[in-house]
């Protein structure tokens, strides 16, 4: 989302540049030149098309909503835009220590997958929760399962444990415990 | 001094209040066009041209004086766009690192340098599968910026507790500074083991 701000920022600054540059080489043209034909846009036709349509007018209507939903769009881009670190405690003063919401899982991942009876699991984990889903042979491995993943992260320098959830699904049946 | 949160990653602040602020104008002129157009304001207004009559006078009884303000706006939109799109696109600074400052000169280690060794340091630790330093900040105040790629299985809480007395500590003993504001990501090395035949 942040490569996707920043790509949306410059497009952004390139159309307002390109905008301000037509209007200063239009303007100009037409100061040096009256009565001649436009530099680079057909700016009087267009002009005498918006002077043609009332606000109430349908295709005004069906602009002013895409212009809506584009501000909207970008509003969206620029609220998520924002780094998802998960941060450890500091080791020292001036130092700061962070990693990735995807590290933590593949951590917690890891040591569930090897436990034993587990055939399979995932993991999706943020600097506020790790949300376990295993498969196994059993739902009696839920108890073990929530121990392991708890002491995993409570074992990761960290100034708040993120909560843990686990969930083990067996043949035909499944249980979940936080 | 510069905070090590800072260093963390480049900042998108300017990128960020830039969009909100395109993104609020386009919804703020969308929904007044739509209210107009709605009739909400009186259907006078909504029956009136999009090219307001009143503007459309103003402009034909003073063409010199439209020309000359629509230079100035276009010159103005043009020179914000390039800043906007400057700002942007320019790469994060690397400054290199002043040393010390005195009458006989000025004493600098260039980033390259100071990233370089911090790197190979950081690699030498058991664990440690690669890793990337970068200065960031200015030579007055830079922080160190180092990602470490971590191999499977690595405690991380053992690596945690050497950073700074090992590889921290060095970089700040070479470089002969006391403060280096640095900002570690930690992340487990994607890479698979080659397969030897």
């Amino acid at each position: 989302m942040r490569l996707l701000l920043r790509l949306l920022s410059t497009v952004l600054g390139l159309a307002v540049a390109a905008g301000g540059a037509v209007l200063a080489v239009e303007m100009t043209w037409s100061l040096a030149q009256p009565g001649s034909r436009e530099a680079l846009v057909p700016w009087r036709q267009w002009l005498a098309t918006v002077e043609s349509y009332s606000w109430s007018r349908e295709p005004v209507l069906w602009l002013a909503g895409g212009v809506v939903a584009l501000g909207l769009l970008l509003l969206l881009v620029a609220a998520t835009a924002r780094r998802k670190d998960v941060r450890l405690s500091d080791p020292a003063d001036e130092v700061v220590v962070t990693t990735s919401p995807r590290t933590l899982a593949r951590l917690v991942g890891t040591k569930v997958r090897a436990a034993e009876g587990v055939s399979g699991a995932t993991v999706v984990a943020t600097g506020k929760k790790v949300k376990v889903r295993a498969n196994g042979r059993s739902t009696e491995l839920r108890p073990s399962l929530a121990e392991l993943v708890q002491s995993t992260v409570q074992d990761l320098p960290m100034p708040r444990h993120p909560k843990v959830r686990v969930a083990v699904a067996a043949p035909k049946n499944s249980r979940e415990s936080s | 001094m510069r905070s090590p949160v800072k260093a963390i990653a480049r900042s998108a602040r300017a990128e960020r209040v830039l969009t909100s602020l395109f993104g609020l104008l386009a919804v703020a002129a969308g929904a007044l066009a739509i209210v107009v157009g709605l009739g909400w304001l009186g259907t006078f207004r909504s029956q009136r041209s999009v090219f307001d009559p009143l503007l459309a006078e103003w402009i034909a009884a003073n063409p010199q004086w439209t020309k000359l303000i629509g230079i100035g706006l276009g010159i103005v939109l043009l020179v914000v766009g390039l800043l906007w799109t400057v700002r942007s696109l320019r790469p994060e600074r690397q400054p290199d690192m002043l040393l010390s400052s005195s009458a006989a000169g000025r004493l600098k280690v260039t980033s390259g340098a100071v990233t370089d060794a911090v790197s190979a340091d950081a690699e030498s630790l058991a664990g440690v599968s690669r890793a990337k330093a970068r200065l960031v900040g200015s030579a007055e105040e830079p922080a160190l910026r180092l990602y470490l790629w971590l191999a499977d299985g690595t405690d991380i809480r053992r690596i945690w507790q050497t950073l700074d007395t090992d590889v921290l500590a060095r970089a700040r003993s070479a470089l002969g500074v006391d403060h280096l504001p640095t900002a570690i990501r930690l992340e487990l090395d994607t890479s698979k083991p080659s397969r030897v035949s």
